[in-house]
């Protein structure tokens, strides 16, 4: 699916990315833990285009296809999708309206039809309910006005709608009450297939209590520095991130 | 730059036999008032960003028989659904294409006069005010009382041609007690050169209800003064919408008085300007009676070399207390050459009332472009989606679902040009 070497990402003339090495598989569900500014947002809106990112060195390849070449858009079509951290609100567009103009621009790409607005709303519908949100909320303004938890299940019909092949969550779990989390983590559970991949940026453990990760990775300061299965998330979550600090230390 | 350029324009004028003469003495003295303050200059307060010499070094002439259409005119491409329309051309009425819907009376000016017992309608001394009185028209008087007229009626003003044509349409709207109306004004044509400099008087009666709508779509190469002059009663309403993309000057020249209590105004305007065009609002309203309300909602998306005027004032007086009183203005600007002016004021004496203004200038929100662009929708189509929707909330307000339709599609076709 992505194959990410020896990344490395300069913001602002700052390296943030020392040389990212991954690669997730189909049906894989990859997460990404570690302390604040270890680059870890960096690496999202690096890979879905964000222009202050920028690449030094390395390379990306999605589906056989160079994604450092493409623009923001043509990564969306390609079935790259992020669910930000802090989505922009865009006030006087419509929810729909937006919505309705990506699925189409994506399905224009793949040289699919355009969907009708009926149809559309009746798909809709369905993947409002997939993620416990009314018909009223698709009626407003894009995450104008909208609370933490109604922005990040925003970001999670947009996924379920633009059905990408893989998601990037960011941080989808902070700020979220125990009941949005449960939803938030049952919307990617049920979008789950041996066709999608995920890799989901997180803090905490907690939403990991809801889904299931095969791998688990930690970053610190601009490198993957740790690898290994749920045990590993576990282990943070217990312990912190200093002994890992402290192993990185020793071998250096 | 002087009015005396048009001395030999207004002699011509009183010379028209198909003009009234009991209006001499009214053009006559507007005339020489005029010749007395002049025209604006930059130096004046409310005239800083706007320069008027085209208009005030200009040449300009009375419209002639010559001017008006030599044969029925096709009006098919400013069709509107569902409204009655009164047509002038370049100055003369239409009167086999027009029509008005019930309730509505329409009179000549010197019908008006006469009406209102010789009480001539001055408004202010602004010298274009005295500009319109002194040529004063294509005059249309709307007369009407106290009844609920279903149809909006609309005047469609078309330029045409290529003389440097002066029209002075000068309208009046009485609404009667309890009596409301949707008044369209439409300017269109392709005018090379054209200077329109129109007056509306507005009266509106206790409870009376005016929806007020202004699409100024008219040619890039014209100059269109517009003074709107409202008065308004007890428990009235007056709902203002306006859409300039037209003229290379667009002046707009507002005041609204808040005679009586509970008298309320809305005063909404989107402006798209792209060249070298110049659009300005100026707005004043007063609050003279207690528990009046108003709000200004004033946005313009700017291209090009284009640049665009806000002035904003509101006054609170001081046995005006117990008002709400609010002001924005918005402005996007869509390239680094584009420039605008904005000026909120509140000027209040009353001590119990709720104002608020507020003013931003801005270009497009790059994040939005990014979120927009990151669920697959290409950089173009993004940006016409952010201007839209900076758009919409003004567009929201027009209050007849149909004009809405009509307006809104027209500005997305507009919108479409400019940026593709």
């Amino acid at each position: 699916m992505i194959k990410i070497k020896n990344l490395y990402v300069n913001v602002e003339d700052k390296e943030i990315l020392k040389g990212i090495n991954l690669e997730v598989k189909p049906g894989e569900l990859h997460v990404i833990m570690g302390r604040n500014g270890t680059g870890k947002s960096t690496l999202a809106n690096v890979l879905v285009g964000k222009d202050k990112y920028k690449v030094t060195d390395g390379t990306v390849s999605f589906n056989g296809e160079n994604l450092l070449d493409m623009s923001p858009e043509d990564r969306a079509c390609a079935g790259l999708f992020l669910s930000f951290q802090y989505p922009v609100a865009i006030p006087g567009v419509n929810n729909m309206y937006f919505l309705k103009a990506a699925v189409n621009a994506v399905r224009k790409s793949r040289g699919e039809e355009e969907i009708d607005a009926v149809d559309f709303l009746s798909m809709i519908r369905e993947k409002l309910k997939m993620v416990a949100l009314d018909e009223s909320f698709i009626h407003r303004p894009v995450n104008d006005g909208f609370s933490g938890g109604e922005k990040k299940r925003n970001e999670i019909l947009q996924m379920i709608a633009l059905e990408p092949k893989l998601s990037i969550l960011d941080e989808t779990d902070s700020g979220l009450d125990i009941d949005a989390l449960k939803i938030v983590a049952q919307g990617v559970n049920d979008f789950r297939s041996p066709d999608r991949a995920f890799i989901l940026i997180t803090h905490y453990q907690r939403i990991l209590n809801y889904m299931q990760p095969d791998f688990v990775h930690v970053l610190m300061n601009g490198k993957i520095v740790k690898s290994g299965t749920m045990e590993l998330a576990k282990e943070v979550e217990k312990k912190g991130y200093s002994w890992i600090e402290e192993e990185v230390a020793e071998v250096a | 730059m002087s009015v005396s350029n048009y001395k030999v324009e207004f002699e011509k004028m009183l010379n028209r036999d198909y003009f009234s003469k009991s209006l001499h003495p009214y053009r006559k003295e507007a005339f020489a008032q005029l010749k007395k303050i002049g025209f604006p200059t930059r130096k004046w307060e409310n005239w800083r960003f706007t320069n008027v010499s085209a208009i005030s070094d200009g040449e300009f002439m009375i419209s002639e028989v010559a001017d008006a259409p030599k044969n029925t005119l096709n009006i098919d491409s400013y069709k509107m659904e569902g409204v009655n329309s009164i047509i002038i051309y370049n100055g003369h009425y239409q009167k086999e294409l027009s029509s008005v819907p019930d309730g509505v009376t329409l009179l000549s000016g010197l019908e008006y006069l006469e009406r209102k017992n010789g009480n001539f309608d001055t408004a202010n001394n602004s010298p274009f005010d005295l500009l319109n009185t002194a040529f004063a028209d294509s005059g249309m008087c709307l007369v009407e009382k106290e009844i609920q007229v279903e149809t909006p009626i609309r005047i469609l003003f078309i330029s045409n041609g290529d003389r440097s044509i002066m029209v002075n349409p000068r309208v009046n709207i009485d609404l009667g007690e309890s009596s409301n109306l949707i008044f369209i004004e439409h300017h269109v044509g392709d005018a090379a050169a054209f200077f329109q400099n129109e007056s509306v008087f507005i009266s509106l009666e206790n409870n009376a209800q005016l929806n007020h709508i202004r699409i100024q779509s008219n040619s890039e190469f014209t100059q269109n003064i517009a003074n709107l002059n409202v008065n308004q009663q007890t428990n009235s309403q007056y709902d203002f919408f306006q859409l300039v993309d037209g003229s290379k000057l667009g002046r707009s020249n507002i005041c609204v008085q808040l005679n009586g209590e509970n008298a309320q105004c809305n005063i909404n305007s989107l402006a798209l300007s792209k060249n070298n065009q110049h659009i300005d609002n100026n707005i004043i309203v007063n609050h003279n009676s207690p528990q009046t309300h108003s709000t200004q909602f004033v946005k313009s998306i700017l291209f090009d070399t284009s640049s665009g005027v806000f002035n904003g004032r509101t006054v609170v007086h001081q046995n005006a207390q117990k008002i709400t009183a609010h002001q924005t203005n918005k402005n996007l600007l869509l390239s680094k050459k584009a420039k605008m002016n904005s000026n909120p004021q509140l000027e209040i004496y009353a001590d119990d009332v709720k104002c608020s203004h507020g003013s931003t200038t801005g270009q497009i929100d790059e994040d939005a472009l990014f979120y927009l662009q990151s669920r697959g929708i290409n950089k173009q189509d993004a940006m016409e989606l952010l201007v839209t929707g900076f758009a919409n909330d003004v567009l929201d307000k027009i209050p007849h679902p149909e004009i809405k339709q009509f307006i809104q599609a027209d500005f997305t076709n507009k919108l479409g040009r400019l940026m593709s």
